[in-house]
């Protein structure tokens, strides 16, 4: 047990970005390598410009508004889900460095940032964790058990188990930056430091399951972060 | 089972395939988009359920692997159930893409649905009668000059009809001459007379093509035959000098024209401009080069938006002005444009009279738009379309009759 720990702290994050970048550049390798279709596929209406093109599939991609048009409530799941994975992913950079620039903007104390990451974090995480459950839950539901496949319910799993497990830290300890920082400072430059003990034990399944997340990625639907704008450009050739 | 179909398959993944069947999320957003599946519940029915099906088979090339990575990916075997399920996965869809329209990366089913047409008539599990129409329209080409003659006459007698008919003594309509403009009709004289009339009103060069803009290979997904079939336009086009090739109210042929050829055809069209002869009659209604009575139809009336002019080729404007330009009371559908519901009847299944119960039962959705809107007369660009709409008309006791937009303007025509 201990020894598959260590190998979670200490080796296999390595592992798991290597993994996920060369993962997803194979992937676009791949996607490379197969022919182009020798037809423009065009959805109209669209934008006359190549410039106005890429704008409006970049628009379509952030704010879903095709999927707003059509379907409200699945919309509302999709985008707040993704909206909270991107503020939950802004404030991990905590773990790596800090917002000096913002605390001292602000005038902030430690005390200050100490509340204001507390709040926006369980916002956010808030925000991410429930569409979860409701995309979860919506894989039974009508036509769409039709469509639901095995990798489905992995990948929402997994996310959920990644939130709650954040969740558990944010909650019920108090996570001291300075070990957060000096631990993955210390992965960075391969001078390994002790791990951080104020996060508890939920610390070790959610780094863990994270990795297991970089680790698939680039192999299954996930792939849609790059894919979902190429797809949107074949529409807009 | 299905070895061929799955080789010929795996040759024909091109890029964008290739994207769809990786970054599908199965969100079901399409779902609610294909008439087959809101009118029949099947599951083969769902857009993302017919890639899902091709995808399945692909990863498993034909053999069900066990396992835990076999169970993960749903490697079954081939069954006679799921063939069963991919013949009507790939024969009942229309290609009107309104699935890609709601899908959130605009992923194209049709595009996958084209492809594996091709690969089941490849394995003898194909629509045989639109195939043979398909490679009619291949072989005309070869045969042409002896088809000439015939069909000069035919023209010519058609022409003295419209003459005596209209009164209009110096109607011509001219076969196989160097003009401005190519027209290229469909089928049937329904085709001709109307852009005889309009042409002549708009004092127009033009010139009456010997093929016709249906291209039945394109249904199949025979993209090379397709070609070939279009190719005998293009020098006829060349050896008559024309500036324009203006193609009839088809749809999937507009598509072809405006879409796909020019990467078929490339430097072979340098010179020559691509309309719908929508597009054209347009312009010469807003040039002033023919007049119409305005208000000249008063009935209630509606317009179609078929797949492959709307969506497909983003002629949405030019069809309502020819309308508006003649009716009094114009009532839109809901939805409408790129949300329009398809007609049912497309992607070929016309010709193949097995399909008659299935285009009928997939045309639901439009009747019931039809009905709300209480229009008489339903206009519409798309031979495809009309004949769909008709037979739909006829089968709910709809009672409305079809038009062309064309045939509107034509009918409206002020002759000095
Ligand atoms: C630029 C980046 C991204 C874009 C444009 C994007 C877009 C989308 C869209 C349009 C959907 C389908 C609609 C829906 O379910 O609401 C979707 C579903 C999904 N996305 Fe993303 N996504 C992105 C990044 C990510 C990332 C980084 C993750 C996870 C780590 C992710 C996880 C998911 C999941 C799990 C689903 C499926 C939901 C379900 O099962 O129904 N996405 N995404
Ligand atoms: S809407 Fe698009 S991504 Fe969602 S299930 Fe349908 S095809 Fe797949
Ligand atoms: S292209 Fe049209 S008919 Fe085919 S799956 Fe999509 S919505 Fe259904």
């Amino acid at each position: 047990m201990a020894t598959i720990a260590f190998l979670f702290y200490y080796v296999f994050p390595y592992i798991a970005v290597a993994v996920f970048f060369g993962g997803l550049a194979y992937r676009v390798y791949r996607w490379w390598q197969k022919k182009l279709a020798p037809a423009r596929f065009s959805l109209f209406p669209r934008p006359q410009s190549r410039l106005g093109r890429l704008l409006d599939a970049l628009v379509d991609m952030f704010t879903l508004k095709g999927l707003l048009r059509v379907n409200p409530l699945l919309w509302a799941g999709g985008f707040i889900m993704h909206l909270g994975l991107l503020f939950v992913l802004v404030g991990h950079v905590r773990a790596f460095t800090d917002f000096y620039f913002l605390w001292k903007l602000l005038n902030w104390g430690k005390e200050q940032q100490h509340t204001f990451s507390a709040v926006a974090g369980t916002i956010a995480g808030t925000l991410f964790t429930i569409p979860l459950f409701y995309l979860l839950a919506r894989r039974w539901s009508g036509a769409v058990k039709w469509l639901s496949v095995p990798e489905d319910f992995f990948v929402l799993l997994l996310l959920i188990s990644i939130a709650l497990t954040g969740f558990h830290m944010r909650l019920l300890r108090t996570v001291e930056v300075e070990e957060l920082h000096r631990f993955f400072a210390g992965l960075a430059s391969f001078r390994w430091q002790p791990v951080p003990e104020s996060a508890g034990p939920a610390f070790i399944w959610h780094f863990a399951l994270v990795q297991v997340l970089m680790v698939y990625f680039p192999f299954g639907k996930l792939s849609h972060i790059i894919g979902s704008v190429l797809s949107k450009m074949v529409a807009r050739s | 089972m299905l070895t061929k179909f799955l080789d010929t398959l795996r040759q024909r993944i091109t890029r964008p395939l290739q994207y769809y069947q990786d970054i599908c999320v199965r969100c079901g957003a399409c779902i609610d988009a294909c008439h087959f599946y809101v009118t029949s519940g099947h599951p083969a029915h769902i857009p993302a359920y017919r890639m899902m099906l091709v995808k399945k088979l692909l990863q498993q090339g034909g053999n069900g692997r066990k396992g835990l990575l076999g169970w993960y990916r749903e490697t079954g075997m081939a069954s006679e159930q799921m063939v069963a399920e991919l013949r009507k996965a790939l024969w009942e869809c229309t290609g009107c893409r309104r699935c890609s329209v709601f899908c959130p990366f605009d992923l194209d089913t049709a595009l996958m649905v084209n492809v594996g047409r091709y690969a089941l008539g490849q394995e003898g599990m194909g629509m045989e009668m639109v195939a043979e129409i398909g490679n009619a329209e291949v072989s005309k080409g070869e045969i042409i000059d002896a088809l000439k003659e015939f069909f000069v006459d035919q023209v010519r007698e058609l022409a003295e009809r419209i003459r005596q008919e209209w009164g209009v003594p110096d109607l011509r309509i001219p076969v196989d001459e160097p003009a401005r403009v190519l027209y290229v009709p469909v089928v049937g004289e329904h085709a001709i007379i109307p852009l005889a009339k309009i042409f002549h009103a708009a004092k127009e060069s033009w010139t009456l093509s010997m093929f016709t803009a249906t291209n039945h290979s394109f249904f199949v997904g025979d993209i090379e035959k397709a070609k070939q079939a279009a190719h005998w336009i293009v020098e006829e086009a060349r050896r008559l000098g024309v500036q324009v090739i203006a193609y009839a109210e088809c749809g999937h042929a507009t598509r072809t024209l405006l879409n796909f050829w020019d990467h078929w055809f490339g430097e072979e069209l340098v010179g020559i401009q691509r309309v719908s002869v929508v597009q054209l009659v347009a312009s010469y209604l807003q040039e002033g080069r023919i007049q119409v009575q305005p208000g000249a139809f008063d009935v209630p009336m509606t317009y179609h938006d078929p797949c492959n002019l709307g969506r497909n080729a983003g002629i949405y404007e030019e069809p309502r002005m020819l309308i508006r330009a003649v009716a009094t009371d114009f009532q839109e559908l809901t939805p409408n444009r790129e949300l329009n519901w398809c007609c049912g009847g497309g992607g070929g299944m016309i010709a193949e009279p097995d399909m008659l119960e299935v285009r009928m039962k997939a045309g639901r959705p439009k009747v019931e738009q039809i009905q709300r809107t209480g229009a008489r007369w339903v206009v519409t660009t798309c031979e495809n379309c009309k004949t769909q709409l008709a037979d739909l008309s006829e089968r709910y006791g709809l009672g409305v009759e079809i038009k062309g937009a064309v045939d509107l303007i034509a009918d409206a025509l002020i002759v000095r």
